[in-house]
């Protein structure tokens, strides 16, 4: 175990060091990043100017979703941007993949130390401080069970991209032309849930329910953070559920992972 | 005890057949027909520790497929594989702990950091105790000459110097065994003697088994005692290098500057296969005739001004066994001078 947190620490180390060699790359990110804060703020406003309201939710309401997803989508690819399918399946097809399985060290944990883009900042930021504003506009009444329940949430939605990315770079051992469509789970997926759900058709919501459980890791947190009815009449423990599908979904894709790693050695590329 | 022994060795792939036409693939976006490939079809060998083995063929032949398998990347269809007690690709961990491999083409060092730093990781991945790293550091900095480019990023590095620092990456943790796949592709001459050098030393001072794979027959010739010829997924040859050129080398060559352009510079036993005005190129085959006698039988006919002898040339040896197929027709030599 020690070893492992050494090793990780070390990988990790390792890329930061890199990476300080690319300073204008992080800065420019970073910049980005701001424009973009400032845009996603205009862009909602005008909306909210015009309608008031977006699916009966305030700009703040919206804003708290949608900072949460942010600020957990950048963490996760923070962390498992070894993972990331295009890098992943980029990797496999140089066969650079097999460096990493001649080495005495596990698969995951040597992907998880591949890549640490500090650049992603950025991105955390920008989430982090909507959330923060979001927050600050909603005064909402905090219990300890709230406070605990927040990074939670955020802790399971980490896990849940985290296992979306995996599952994607598992697919592309068989297929690299699926990247696209793998990105629509992760990257469309992390768009929609930013969002209240009851906006969505029917059809897409409920895939995106109990197919893809996205809607547990940000709609039904947020209406028991915000002490919102739910539309949809789900049982009360539904919030509950939260880390079940982050945490579960992480597990299945690490299974997955598993035995895509065991295909890859029976073919080769 | 031998460190690698391989039993009727099998390795399959699937391959996708090609569809014709539009019809063809909007099929097999449906229903896809696979054609079974025999990469590698049953071949067998042992190799005894401390060996330096060359492993030969041409490309698709089947080389890459048995390196693999060897170093616990590939499961086989079939047959059974014990490499220093590891079944590979069942116990891959524990047995690539043991192992050093160096694939020609990648790096296993990290690509934007100083070369030291990459050792300096692999120190702790291989948990390679402290004064055994500081010794093998100094051994290898000094036999492959890297402190010119120790602190310099890998992706600046010359083709030969990353090839110098992947050797060295590959045996700080002392490994009983060492895959060598295409070590001096793309290396000019200088480059490519000082790692031969390298790998000889490493084999005969430290007796590590040493499995080298390469297009480069002149790396063969220097290093390898032992050859081992795999073509169409067969072993075809397992033995010495001699034993091959003497079995397929054939011809020898005289070359001979004549004192006058004569006509026809035909003698009986020897066939002319090159003539540039006064030289003249003759092919003899050493068992019919000695040098001697044909040199006597020209002499006898013709002035001779001067003259040299030319040596079969492995590496043209070598091209004929695979374009002419020499061993599949008169059949395998496996075994030959006391191996297995």
């Amino acid at each position: 175990m020690w070893f492992t947190v050494n090793i990780y620490r070390r990988l990790i180390a390792v890329q930061l060091k890199a990476q300080l060699q690319y300073r204008a790359a992080f800065l420019l990110e970073i910049a980005a990043a701001a424009i973009t804060l400032f845009m996603f703020f205009g862009a909602l406003a005008l909306v909210f100017h015009r309608f008031g309201q977006l699916g009966g939710w305030s700009l703040a309401e919206v804003a708290f979703l949608w900072g949460l997803v942010e600020l957990a989508f950048g963490l996760m690819d923070l962390t498992f941007s070894g993972f990331d399918p295009g890098d992943f399946g980029q990797r496999v097809r140089k066969g650079s993949f097999d460096q990493i399985l001649l080495r005495p060290l596990s698969p995951t944990l040597q992907l998880l130390g591949a890549d640490f883009p500090v650049r992603r900042l950025g991105r955390i930021i920008q989430g982090g401080v909507i959330l923060w504003i979001a927050l600050a506009l909603l005064d909402l009444t905090w219990t300890p069970l709230k406070l605990a329940y927040l990074p939670l949430v955020l802790v399971s939605q980490i896990g849940f991209f985290g296992g979306l990315f995996i599952i994607g770079a598992t697919i592309t051992f068989w297929t690299v032309e699926s990247i696209e469509a793998i990105n629509i789970f992760t990257y469309g997926g992390s768009e929609l849930i930013a969002y209240p759900m009851h906006i969505y058709p029917a059809g897409l919501r409920r895939f995106f329910t109990y197919i893809i459980p996205a809607a547990f890791l940000n709609y039904y947190p947020a209406l028991f953070l915000l002490d919102k009815p739910d539309p949809f009449h789900l049982p009360a423990w539904t919030p509950c559920l939260t880390p079940v599908a982050g945490f579960g979904l992480l597990g299945l894709a690490l299974l997955f992972w598993r035995f895509g790693i065991r295909y890859y050695q029976s073919t080769g590329t | 005890m031998s460190i690698i022994k391989v039993t009727n060795l099998q390795k399959y792939f699937k391959v996708a057949k090609h569809q014709r036409g539009l019809w063809g693939s909007l099929r097999s976006l449906i229903t896809r027909e696979y054609e079974p490939v025999r990469a590698v079809d049953g071949i067998s060998f042992e190799i005894q520790p401390g060996e330096l083995i060359g492993y030969l063929g041409p490309n698709g032949a089947g080389k890459s497929t048995t390196i693999k398998i060897l170093t616990g990347l590939l499961v086989p269809s079939g047959g059974e594989v014990l490499v220093n007690g590891y079944v590979p690709w069942r116990e891959r961990r524990r047995y690539v702990a043991r192992i050093g491999a160096v694939f020609g083409q990648r790096t296993t060092l990290w690509w934007d950091l100083p070369v030291i730093e990459s050792l300096d990781l692999l120190k702790h991945i291989y948990q390679i105790p402290a004064e055994q790293y500081r010794r093998n550091l100094a051994e290898f900095r000094e036999l492959l000459q890297l402190d010119a480019f120790l602190n310099t990023p890998v992706r600046s590095l010359s083709l030969g110097q990353r090839m110098r620092a992947d050797i060295c990456a590959a045996l700080l943790h002392n490994p009983d065994l060492l895959f060598l796949d295409e070590p001096t592709i793309g290396l000019d001459v200088v480059a490519k003697e000082r790692i031969r050098q390298f790998i000889r030393h490493i084999n005969q001072e430290r007796g590590t088994t040493v499995i080298l794979t390469t297009h480069d027959l002149s790396d063969v010739a220097k290093l390898c005692r032992r050859v081992m010829i795999i073509d169409r997924g067969q072993l075809l040859f397992d033995g010495r290098l001699g034993a091959l050129q003497h079995r397929f080398g054939g011809r020898r060559e005289l070359v001979v500057d004549l004192a006058d352009d004569y006509p026809h510079a035909g003698v009986d036993g020897a066939r002319i296969a090159h003539r540039d005005g006064q030289r003249v190129t003759y092919q003899f085959e050493p068992g019919h005739i000695t040098a001697s006698e044909l040199i006597g039988r020209i002499s006898a006919r013709y002035r001779i001004l001067d003259l040299a002898v030319r040596e079969p040339d492995i590496e043209a040896t070598i091209r004929r066994i695979y374009e002419e197929r020499l061993l599949e027709k008169t059949g395998p030599m496996l075994g030959s001078n006391g191996y297995r």
